[in-house]
C-alpha cells in the first residue's frame, strides 16, 4: 500500500523476461495492494501520464549543488546510465545520514496527488528544500521511482497488455472487456479502478470508449497462394488511424495510442454531428488535397495533431479528411462480428445515405476508402509500386471473411509496403545512446560524397543486431577523430546502407535534403568509402520518385 | 616535468614494464620475467620464461593451465631482490592469492596495485594498506555511480530470488574463479538451504580453493544429464561464457541471473540479457579507489584498467593529487 511496495513491484517486473510471470506478479500486486494505489499503478505503467514535475538537468544541479559534487562528474556518469534519475539514484546512495526514514511508508496516492504536486506551489528554495528532505527521509531502494516519477520518465517494459491480461485474469472476465476498459483516459482514481475491475459488465458506462484496434501483420509468402478473391485490398495510407464514434449525439475521435483528439480536429466533430445515426469507424485521418485527391505528406498532418483548438485559418491551411475502411458499429449494433465483407456493404450504404441528406454536407471532410481490385497477385504488385504515386505506403490486405478481432492478430490483415528507398552512405559522426543503450556510441550520422567532401545527410540509429553494436562501438573508440561532448568525429572508412521512405528538398540541411525514417538496414562491410553514393544519386532519386 | 624514461615503471607495448629489472606485470604477450598479480585469464599469457607470484597464485595457476610452467613463489610481505630493486607481494583482497606489488629502489616506492576489492571476503586474505610515492591502480569502475552494496544484502537477495521461485532452476553465472567461491561462501550463509551445482570449470577451482584451506560449501558438480525434478527450487553456478547459445537448453523452467558489478547499472542489466542482475564486484568501487589513493599516501598516482579520465580529473581537481599519464 505504499510507494515501497510499488519499488519492488518495480523490481520484480524489471528483473523477468516472462509474460507469464510478470502477469502472475502483477495480479498478486493488485491483490494486495488498495484500490486507489492500484489506480495509480496502473497509471504510472501504462504511462498513461508521463507529466514532468522538474526536469534532469534540473535534479543534476540540484544534486550537484547540495552534495558539493562537480556537475561535469554527473554528466559523466549519465554517459553510462543514459537516465538523470537513475544516476542520482546511484550517486544518492550512502548519502543519508538520517536513520529514520519518516516516508518508508509513504502510499503512492499521498505522494502523487499531493507530495508531489505541491512542489510547483513552493519557490524555488522551498522546492530544493523538500526534494532533498524527500531525498533524506525515503529508503534508498524507493529513491529510482522517485526520481522517476519527478522527472516524468517513468518506463517499464509494461504494456497495456500486460495490464489487460492480470486485470482479466484477476476478476476472470474476457481480456476485450478490460481492454475496453482500459482505452482512453484512465484517471487514477478509487471509481476507475473500481469500474475496472467491475465483475458486471454495463455497456452504457463504455459508451464514448473506443474499440480494441485491429492491426496488420507483415506480408506473409504464404498468402499468395490463395485466391485474389479472397481479399479485399486498400490503399496504406500514412496518417493518424483513429476510431470516430457518435453515440448518444455525442463524437469522439481516438487514435490508436488511446488519445481522445477531439479538440484538435473541431470541424470533424462539428459534421459529424449532423448525422443521425450512430456509428463507430474505424479510418484515418490525413490532410488531403481536395485539388488531386491525395493525401499531402504526414509534416502536414504534423501541423495539426498538437494544436488543440486550431483558428479557422489553420483549419483551411491544413484542410483534414477521415477516410472509413470499417464500420464496427451502427445504432447501437456491435457489428464486428461479421464478416469483414459485409460490413463493407453496410458502410457503402450508410455512407450513401449520409452523402445524400444534403444537410449533412459531409463531402468535403468525410469520406469511405476507395477500394483496390488487382485481378492476380503480379498485378497487386503492381499497384504497390504504384503507391509512391498518390502518397500511400503500399497496400493493406484483408481477408473478406475476417472478423474485427483486436490487436495484431495473425492470418487476417496484413501491410505490403512498397520498398523503402536506399543509398549507400559513409559513417561519419557517432553520438552516446541513452536508455537502454546507454555507454555504447548507438547514434549515428551518415554522408554522402559531393566531390570529394563527404556531407552529413541522415541521422540513423536503429537497423543494427545487439552485437553489431557492440562491434562498431569498439570500432568507433579505436577511430576517433575528434571528441566534441558527448559526439565523436570518425574515420570516413564504414559504409553503411541506409534506408528511407520520403526524400526531399530541404534548405534546412547542409545536403539539401531530407529524409524520413532513416534506418540502417545492411552494414556494407563489403564497400569502401568509394563506392558510397554522392549527393548527386540522391538528387537522381528524388526526380525519379516525383 | 618528467620524461617517461624517468620513472622506475612504464608502459611497454601496453604492458607495465621495470627496465631497471628487466621485469614485465601481467604481460599480455610471452617475455622473459613476468610478476604475475593474480590467477584471472586476463593477466597471465603463456610463454614467458619464468613467473613469479605469491604461492596462492602459483597454485590456482598450475590447477587451470598445467604445471608446464616455471613459477618462482613468494610469501606476501616476503621482500626479493632483482637487480637492486626490492619487491613484494601485498594481498589485494581481489581472490586467492591475488596481491599488489610494492618496489623500492633508491628510497622510492612503486606500488601497483593490481586487481583490488576492500569489501571483506571470507575466501581471500584482506586488502592491505601500503604506503608508496606512486600508485599505479586499476580504476575497472571508477565513476561514483559505483557503490557496492554489503556482500550481506547482495547475498541475502539471491537466496530471496531463489526461494521465490521453488518450480524453477536458478542459473547464476559468474566468473569461475574467485566471484564463484566468494558467492558460494556467501550464499551457503543465507536461509537458502537448496542444493548448490557447479560447471565443471568452477567445481574445480573450488576443490583448489578448499585444498588452499579455505572454508567453502561443497556442490555437485552439474552433469548435463540430471533430472530436472532433482534441480529445481536449487541453485546452479555457471561461467558467464556458457549464457549465450545451446549449453542453456539442457535446463527447463529456468531463470537466469548475472553477478558482476556492471549489473548495478539498469541499461546494462537490460542490455545483458539476464532475467536478473546482482552488482556484486571483486573490484573496488569508487569511494573504494579514493580511500587506496588516500589511505597510500601517494603523490603520483597512474590509472590503467578502465576508463580513468573523470577519476583523474576528479582527484586532480579535489584532492589536488597529482595524476600522471604514461606514454603508450
Amino acid at each position: 500500500m505504499s510507494l515501497k511496495n510499488f519499488s519492488e513491484l518495480f523490481v520484480d517486473l524489471d528483473s523477468s523476461n516472462s509474460t507469464n510471470n510478470k502477469i502472475e506478479v502483477l495480479k498478486n500486486y493488485f491483490l494486495s495492494n488498495d484500490p486507489i494505489d492500484n489506480s495509480w499503478t496502473i497509471y504510472l505503467l501504462t504511462g498513461k501520464s508521463n507529466k514532468r514535475f522538474i526536469s534532469g538537468r534540473y535534479l543534476k544541479n540540484l544534486f550537484s549543488q547540495i552534495y558539493e559534487y562537480p556537475e561535469w562528474l554527473i554528466d559523466t556518469c549519465y554517459l553510462k546510465v543514459g537516465d538523470s534519475a537513475e544516476v542520482i539514484t546511484l550517486l544518492l546512495k550512502n548519502k543519508s545520514t538520517s536513520r529514520k526514514k519518516e516516508l518508508s511508508n509513504i502510499s503512492l496516492n499521498e505522494l502523487l496527488s499531493k507530495t508531489i504536486p505541491d512542489l510547483s506551489k513552493l519557490n524555488e528554495e522551498e522546492k530544493n528544500f523538500k526534494i532533498k528532505n524527500m531525498w533524506e527521509t525515503l529508503p534508498e531502494d524507493n529513491h529510482l521511482i522517485f526520481n522517476k516519477i519527478l522527472t516524468g520518465t517513468f518506463r517499464v517494459g509494461v504494456s497495456i497488455g500486460l495490464i489487460t491480461k492480470s486485470i482479466s485474469k484477476l476478476i476472470n472476465i474476457d481480456e476485450e472487456i478490460i481492454s475496453h476498459r482500459l482505452m482512453g483516459n484512465f484517471e487514477p482514481s478509487i471509481d476507475s479502478y473500481e469500474f475496472l475491475i467491475n465483475k458486471n459488465i454495463n455497456l452504457q458506462e463504455l459508451n464514448s470508449k473506443p474499440f480494441p484496434f485491429l492491426l496488420a501483420n507483415n506480408i506473409e509468402d504464404k498468402i499468395f497462394k490463395h485466391s485474389i478473391n479472397d481479399f479485399q485490398f486498400e490503399w496504406k495510407y500514412d496518417g493518424i488511424r483513429m476510431q470516430l464514434i457518435k453515440r448518444s449525439g455525442n463524437v469522439s475521435l481516438w487514435t490508436r495510442g488511446q488519445e481522445l483528439v477531439n479538440e484538435s480536429f473541431p470541424e470533424l466533430v462539428e459534421k459529424m454531428l449532423h448525422i443521425k445515426d450512430d456509428f463507430v469507424l474505424d479510418g484515418e485521418l490525413l490532410v488531403w488535397n481536395f485539388k488531386e485527391q491525395i493525401a499531402f505528406d504526414f509534416s502536414l498532418l504534423q501541423k495539426r495533431i498538437n494544436r488543440k483548438s486550431p483558428s479557422r485559418s489553420i483549419q483551411i491551411k491544413y484542410p483534414i479528411i477521415f477516410i472509413a475502411y470499417d464500420l464496427l458499429e451502427i445504432n447501437g449494433r456491435d457489428i464486428r462480428e461479421i464478416k469483414l465483407e459485409n460490413r463493407r456493404i453496410v458502410l457503402e450504404k450508410y455512407f450513401s445515405k449520409w452523402q445524400i441528406k444534403t444537410e449533412n454536407n459531409i463531402s468535403d471532410i468525410f469520406k469511405i476508402c476507395d477500394l483496390i481490385f488487382p485481378k492476380d497477385w503480379p498485378d497487386a504488385l503492381t499497384y504497390k509500386e504504384k503507391s509512391r504515386e498518390n502518397n500511400t505506403e503500399g497496400l493493406i490486405i484483408k481477408k473478406k471473411t475476417s472478423i474485427y478481432s483486436s490487436g495484431r492478430k495473425k492470418g487476417i490483415w496484413w501491410k505490403y509496403k512498397v520498398d523503402p528507398m536506399q543509398l549507400d552512405a559513409v559513417l561519419i559522426y557517432a553520438k552516446g545512446g541513452s536508455g537502454r543503450r546507454a555507454g555504447l556510441y548507438t547514434d549515428y550520422s551518415f554522408a554522402l560524397w559531393k566531390d570529394k567532401e563527404l556531407i552529413k545527410f541522415a541521422s540513423a540509429y536503429s537497423g543494427l543486431t545487439n552485437i553489431e553494436i557492440k562491434e562498431l562501438d569498439k570500432w568507433i573508440r579505436k577511430n576517433t577523430i575528434e571528441k566534441f561532448g558527448p559526439v565523436r568525429s570518425l574515420k570516413p572508412e564504414m559504409v553503411f546502407e541506409i534506408s528511407f521512405e520520403k526524400i526531399q528538398i530541404s534548405k534546412r540541411h547542409k545536403s539539401g535534403i531530407a529524409v524520413r525514417f532513416p534506418r540502417i538496414t545492411k552494414w556494407r562491410k563489403d564497400k569502401k568509402i568509394n563506392d558510397a553514393d554522392s549527393l548527386e544519386n540522391a538528387y537522381e532519386l528524388m526526380k525519379k520518385i516525383s | 616535468m618528467s620524461t617517461k624514461q624517468q620513472y622506475l615503471i612504464r608502459y611497454k607495448d601496453g604492458n607495465l614494464y621495470c627496465e631497471l629489472a628487466d621485469i614485465w606485470i601481467d604481460p599480455s604477450k610471452p617475455v622473459k620475467k613476468a610478476l604475475i598479480t593474480h590467477a584471472h585469464f586476463d593477466h597471465f599469457t603463456f610463454g614467458c620464461e619464468e613467473y613469479i607470484s605469491t604461492i596462492e597464485t602459483a597454485i590456482l595457476l598450475k590447477e587451470r593451465v598445467g604445471d608446464n610452467i616455471k613459477i618462482k613463489t613468494f610469501e606476501y610481505g616476503e621482500k626479493f631482490k632483482i637487480n637492486g630493486i626490492n619487491i613484494s607481494f601485498h594481498p589485494s583482497g581481489h581472490i586467492l592469492g591475488s596481491s599488489q606489488i610494492r618496489f623500492i629502489f633508491a628510497e622510492e616506492k612503486w606500488l601497483i596495485s593490481g586487481d583490488f576489492k576492500l569489501q571483506k571476503d571470507e575466501t581471500c586474505q584482506q586488502f592491505e594498506i601500503v604506503k608508496t610515492d606512486y600508485l599505479i591502480s586499476e580504476c575497472t569502475f571508477g565513476l561514483p555511480i559505483f557503490k557496492w552494496d554489503e556482500t550481506k544484502k547482495i547475498a541475502n537477495n539471491i537466496s530471496k530470488w531463489i526461494n521465490n521461485s521453488p518450480e524453477k532452476t536458478s542459473l547464476l553465472f559468474c566468473y569461475s574463479l574467485g566471484k564463484a567461491q566468494r558467492l558460494l561462501n556467501e550464499i551457503s550463509q543465507t536461509n537458502f538451504k537448496g542444493n548448490i551445482y557447479s560447471h565443471g570449470s568452477i567445481y574445480k577451482m573450488n576443490n583448489c580453493y578448499k585444498e588452499l584451506g579455505i572454508d567453502i560449501k561443497d556442490t555437485i558438480k552439474i552433469e548435463n544429464k540430471r533430472k530436472i525434478d532433482e534441480l529445481k527450487g536449487n541453485l546452479i553456478l555457471l561461467p558467464p561464457s556458457l549464457s549465450k547459445g545451446s549449453y542453456l537448453k539442457n535446463f527447463k523452467n529456468i531463470q537466469t541471473a548475472f553477478a558482476s558489478g556492471w549489473m548495478s547499472i539498469r541499461a546494462l542489466r537490460k542490455r545483458s540479457g539476464y532475467d536478473k542482475g546482482f552488482a556484486i564486484s571483486d573490484h573496488a568501487d569508487w569511494d573504494g579507489i579514493l580511500e587506496v589513493v588516500n589511505k597510500s599516501e601517494a603523490k603520483n598516482v597512474f590509472f590503467h584498467h578502465g576508463d580513468s579520465e573523470a577519476l583523474s580529473k576528479f582527484l586532480v581537481e579535489k584532492e589536488s593529487i597529482n595524476v600522471l599519464f604514461f606514454g603508450k
